[in-house]
């Protein structure tokens, strides 16, 4: 049985630093009182939270915290061992990712994932191959077989990401950083309603995740909701809207991403409470 | 018709059984899929094919219809009920099933004629129909490698997680697989026994899986074309090498084992990656071109220009 959360909850903006988020707006999506065990460790412990549209949030937490297990379980590519996932007010936490995808769920992982055999724009028109909510005609069977069809979701994802002159390369071709904005890119060209980042700008220079963070906030319209997990901290209070915390597996604090950041709790779970004190 | 096809129909006719086989056991690896159901399938075919000729007189087209279709319902229900095991263990249930074949045809009474075989399957098939059933096997197999398809099978192969992380629904591409490689296994078996004419639990087994393995490991498991490289060197080479005698084995076997360790993509992976790498060439040697043309930029004490270049740098290196 999972404990109850305890988070402190600091002050909160809605999107874009503007007005307070409305606690009763509607939630693209809601976790309650999400688990994930393997074995005795309890890697996420009761998580409750909601992501709301056009907002982008944050979960910051030391190593081993459970961010990147909450992203798996709200993607169902990991087994949640109790606890409801809600998506647009609809549960599906017995559904498979596949069909989780389908309802516009795109994610990153830590490591990148990219196809090797395929070039950057193959790669992302993968992503656009997944999109079922394009309205007008669809192209003809014979295009689709012979694999001539490009998506225009895949030629934005590639502006928006700054990948032109790379839809040639082949994943091995391109730096660490590249590599990233590929899967972003790929990310983006599916239309997602929440996309969930998890350490977007690993391996990335400081201006590479200021374009990243800039190419996040361009993000912040129609409805989408975004859920980023960084170890940068600066990144996370220059992009995020609303951060959580997380600890051993619950979540410990959430609010404004400065307000998150000064909390005692939070800074005792990164920097011990001895070191705490002195700070 | 010229002398050459005339004296080697026998051998055009075992690279076109050969490279449906080879097909069986290629289209479920490149989804991933570590099956060899497609050789118990070929079994299950030869047989399958006789019985409708021999028992039901049936004519060869709809034989090899019903053939590939029974075959491919076979090896669906395999496929669900072995659908959890991965790797090596899928590999070895799926052996098991091929002797499992095997044995239901040594043991099969009438119906298999038992240690005979089964003899005397004459039909009305025809080279036509040989080369017809080929061609729309392998332009199928070649259009499931393009366009969205050819992305999804990838993803489900190098990714499940991804693939599934993309709305791909990776069991049900898995126990395709499996339908299309007894689909493709049974109907390379059925159009065996209608040009051989006979069968026995000899000609079916564990030497059909080595034979369809090697072809797709010299000449390449990811694309139909390495099916076909493989399937006209394996079918030709030993014919070639009947000139070395008893040594013939030897040197089919040192072949093997070269394109084994020094060509893990095979023969097509070699042309694939020889053609990358010319064209990774050409682009470095674009930028270099353009980098030449350009003037140095003037120094202006910021770094902020040299932290945007770096990423490009990195790339272009």
């Amino acid at each position: 049985m999972s404990t109850p959360n305890t988070a402190e909850t600091l002050p909160t903006t809605g999107p874009a630093g503007g007005a307070p988020a409305s606690p009763g707006g509607v939630a693209v999506l809601e976790c309650d009182d999400v688990c994930v065990h393997f074995g005795g460790v309890k890697a996420v412990d009761g998580i409750s939270l909601q992501l709301l549209p056009d907002t982008i949030h944050g979960i910051i937490g030391p190593n081993g915290s459970g961010k990147s297990t909450l992203i798996g379980a709200i993607t169902r590519l990991t087994k949640l061992t109790s606890g409801r996932l809600l998506f647009d007010g609809e549960e599906y936490q017995s559904s498979p990712a596949s069909v989780v995808a389908r309802k516009r769920v795109a994610r990153t992982f830590q490591t990148v994932r990219l196809l090797p055999d395929l070039t950057v724009l193959e790669n992302i028109q993968l992503g656009a191959d997944g999109r079922t909510h394009d309205e007008g005609p669809r192209p003809n069977l014979l295009k689709r077989l012979l694999g001539k069809q490009i998506s225009p979701a895949v030629g934005e994802a590639i502006e928006r990401t700054n990948l032109q002159g790379f839809e040639s390369f082949y994943p091995s071709e391109l730096s660490y950083g590249t590599q990233r904005r590929v899967e972003i890119a790929r990310a983006i060209s599916t239309g997602p309603r929440l996309l969930l980042l998890d350490e977007p700008t690993a391996g990335m220079n400081q201006t590479e995740r200021a374009e990243i963070s800039a190419l996040l906030q361009s993000l912040r319209t129609g409805g989408l909701s975004q859920l980023l997990v960084e170890h940068d901290v600066q990144m996370m209070i220059d992009t995020c809207d609303h951060v959580f915390a997380m600890n051993f597996g619950k979540l410990i604090a959430e609010g404004r991403p400065k307000d998150v950041v000064q909390s005692p709790q939070v800074q005792e779970a990164y920097l011990g409470r001895k070191w705490r004190d002195h700070a | 018709m010229s002398s050459f096809y005339l004296t080697n129909l026998v051998l055009v006719q075992a690279t076109i059984t050969g490279l449906l086989l080879a097909l069986s056991i290629q289209v479920p690896i490149r989804m991933g899929v570590f099956s060899f159901a497609g050789a118990g399938a070929y079994g299950f075919g030869c047989y399958a094919g006789a019985i409708l000729v021999l028992d039901y007189q049936m004519a060869a087209v709809p034989t090899i219809v019903i053939t590939g279709l029974l075959a491919g319902l076979v090896v669906l229900v395999v496929g669900l009920l072995i659908a959890k095991l991965n790797g090596l263990y899928l590999a070895m249930a799926t052996v098991a099933f091929c002797l499992i074949i095997s044995v239901v045809a040594i043991n099969g009474g009438e119906l298999t004629g038992g240690s005979t075989g089964r003899y005397g399957v004459i039909s009305d098939f025809t080279m036509g129909h040989m080369f017809a059933i080929g061609a729309i096997a392998l332009v199928l197999v070649a259009l499931s490698e393009r366009g969205k398809l050819g992305r999804r099978v990838d993803a489900v192969r190098e990714d499940p997680e991804l693939a599934a992380s993309m709305g791909i629904n990776v069991r049900r591409y898995r126990l395709v697989a499996f339908a299309v490689s007894g689909v493709l296994g049974g109907v390379a078996g059925a159009m065996n026994i209608l040009v051989r004419s006979a069968v026995s639990p000899l000609d079916i087994g564990f030497p059909l899986i080595v034979l369809a393995l090697t072809m797709i490991i010299v000449g390449g498991s990811l694309s139909w074309k390495g099916a076909v490289i493989g399937a006209l060197i394996f079918t030709w080479l030993p014919d070639l090498l009947a000139v070395v005698g008893e040594w013939q084995e030897l040197i089919y076997g040192i072949i093997v084992a070269i394109a084994a360790v020094l060509l893990p993509r095979g023969l097509y992976g070699v042309y694939v990656d020889t053609k990358r790498s010319v064209l990774r060439r050409r682009r470095q040697e674009a930028t270099d071109k353009a980098t030449a043309q350009t003037p140095p930029p003037t120094s202006t004490g910021d770094t902020t220009d040299i932290d945007r270049l770096a990423p490009e740098m990195e790339a272009q290196r």
